[in-house]
């Protein structure tokens, strides 16, 4: 299943916030960061359950995360990822002249990927390293 | 076994921009590993705990040999460094805000040597605040007036539940203060968001925003207050009702203030949303007191713009490759330089750009050299060519940082560097030696 048409936004959490503390390399930091936050309503749409790995894609790039329901909604048509490795790689790098990148705001589709990975933040970032 | 503790009291917590000053650490004499944190929230206190010996921390100068890193010594380190430094025609500084300000000011005395490029983390967080601040300036106090004063309280883009978990216990809600003795009940919430946050949700009033449409709200807001009637039904997806009830709360409340985050400042109109929040609040001044403070991320990257004003004239995004500051973030700001591909070679002092830049502007960074002044593992420091293990300031070293509201407060030195570590100050003090050596000065 997909979805289109959906508002990325990025931003803080505390388990965030908590894991880089705790190590940029550790499972904790993608469990915190490497996720998808989907509206209630608009998840079930997706005919998956919470978890499963999902890839987004914006006119930026694309990436795999594990999909949750949102704790902070209804937000229909509004995905949250934290910020971090995995948010940046959808994230729009333009700053419209003002030198800070618009992080909030772009268009994003969504796919099931059943069995999609979703990688560790050294991996991920590596692959820029090699692109 | 009798563990003996040593308490540090009062201490600032080196990680958001709320730098409580209230922690209690204990600190096992024997070991010198931390063993208990009072007052601090979670991400505080994990912080400290960070700071005992684990597998991310680096103990040790490293230097890239093959696509291993290895260890060496300071001496060899920082000779590659400053080779790399030296050698390149448009390096990089950047980072600053999780360090303290006597490190902040060796950064610009290294950029000047080196007519380089100097930047803090300011340029992808509250840049455009500090680009509309200087624009039309801002009505601003610090958070012990809010505590003491404040009854009705605006959250614009900010979510401080998540980003700065004591500041509503300690400033903005909760805490009793000398006109607010009833603490939250004396007390209007107000977050405004497109999200239903968790700061929302305890909130006495939401507002739900359209995505990247706060610009026209805020004009919607400053329109009503003037007495305009506006023919539309609803602005950003907030009817005009609600518009007109929030602006009678507003012109009718005590003592006002809005803190603002990123919502404002990452979303598309960027300084042009804060701009327009801070003639706002100067409008309301005709019916109220009103103030408004951005919610700033780094403990200190309020200090880093305070540092590299009082050096250079100017917050952040500075290039020196003319010999003498210029400031233009919409092209200094190392994200524009790193899009157009034109640092070649960088030095990150404090900080992860491999994690917190988009990936265009992260691929540019990692194709000329690299060098990390950091205590931890991160996705910058692991592409790095050389590693420069710090002592992490507020937990290992001292001194001083500044609160989101300009106050300049004291860091703690709690316990002892490990392994070979140095404080930021030291490494770049050591660099600049080095620097000076190679540049013949
Ligand atoms: S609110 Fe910020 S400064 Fe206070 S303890 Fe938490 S992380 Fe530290």
């Amino acid at each position: 299943m997909s979805l289109d048409n959906l508002i990325l936004l990025t931003g803080r959490t505390i388990s965030q916030g908590v894991a880089l503390e705790g190590g940029k390399a550790s499972r904790e930091n993608v469990r915190a960061c490497g996720i998808c936050t989907f509206d209630a309503d608009d998840f079930k749409k997706l005919d998956c359950l919470v978890g499963t790995p999902v890839k987004v894609i914006t006119d930026y790039g694309e990436v795999v995360l594990y999909s949750t329901i949102t704790e902070e909604g209804p937000h229909q048509g509004i995905i949250f990822i934290p910020m971090g490795p995995w948010a940046n790689q959808l994230v729009n790098p333009s700053s419209q002249g003002c030198g800070t990148p618009t992080y909030k705001g772009m268009k994003a589709k969504v796919e099931v990927v059943k069995s999609g990975k979703v990688l560790g933040a050294i991996e991920l970032i590596g692959r820029l390293k090699e692109a | 076994m009798v563990v003996k503790i040593r308490t540090v009291k009062d201490v600032s917590c080196p990680f958001c921009g709320t730098l409580c000053d209230d922690l209690e650490i204990d600190v096992d004499i024997k070991t010198d590993l931390v063993v208990e944190v009072r007052n601090g929230c979670q991400i505080g206190t994990r912080k400290y705990f960070s700071s005992n010996p684990s597998d991310h921390r680096y103990m040790k100068p490293l230097i890239k040999v093959n696509g291993e890193h290895k260890e060496v010594s300071w001496d060899e380190a920082l000779d590659k460094a400053a080779d790399i430094l030296v050698n390149a025609q448009r390096p990089l500084l950047y980072g600053f805000s999780s360090t303290e300000c006597e490190a902040q000011s060796r950064g610009v005395e290294l950029a000047e040597m080196l007519n380089a490029i100097l930047d803090n983390t300011a340029s992808v967080c509250h840049g455009p605040s500090l680009l509309a601040i200087q624009d039309v300036g801002a009505s601003l106090a610090t958070l012990g007036e809010i505590k003491n004063r404040a009854d009705t309280i605006i959250f614009w883009g900010s979510n401080p539940v998540h980003a700065h978990p004591r500041h509503l216990s300690r400033y903005s809600d909760f805490i009793r203060g000398y006109f607010r003795t009833d603490g939250r009940n004396d007390r209007n919430i107000i977050v405004i968001d497109p999200r239903y946050t968790h700061t929302a949700q305890i909130a006495d009033k939401y507002i739900k925003v359209n995505p990247s449409e706060d610009y026209e709200l805020i004009q919607a807001i400053r329109a009503v207050l003037r007495g305009s009637e506006l023919d539309v039904k609803e602005v950003s997806g907030v009817p005009m009702d609600d518009i007109k009830e929030l602006v009678e709360e507003l012109k009718s409340c005590n003592f006002g203030v809005v803190f603002f985050g990123m919502g404002l400042t990452q979303s598309l109109a960027h300084h042009r949303n804060v701009d327009t929040a801070i003639r706002l609040v100067a409008e309301l001044n005709d019916y109220t007191k009103f103030l408004l403070i951005p919610m700033r991320g780094h403990y200190n990257v309020a200090g880093a713009n305070q540092v590299f004003t009082w050096n250079t004239g100017y917050p952040y995004s500075i290039d020196f490759s003319r010999g003498y500051p210029r400031y233009n973030p919409g092209e200094f700001s190392s994200v524009e330089l790193l899009l157009r591909d034109e640092v070649d070679a960088s030095l990150i002092v404090a900080s992860d750009p491999g994690s917190n830049f988009p990936a265009a502007s992260v691929k540019n960074l990692f194709k000329h050299p690299l060098i990390s002044i950091e205590p931890h593992k991160t996705p910058t420091s692991a592409f790095a060519d050389v590693i420069l293990p710090a002592a992490i300031a507020g937990i290992e070293c001292e001194g001083t940082a500044y609160r989101m509201d300009g106050v300049p407060l004291r860091l703690r030195k709690v316990k002892d560097p490990p392994g070979d570590t140095l404080s930021d100050k030291e490494i770049l003090e050591r660099l600049i030696e080095k620097v000076k050596e190679k540049l013949g000065e």
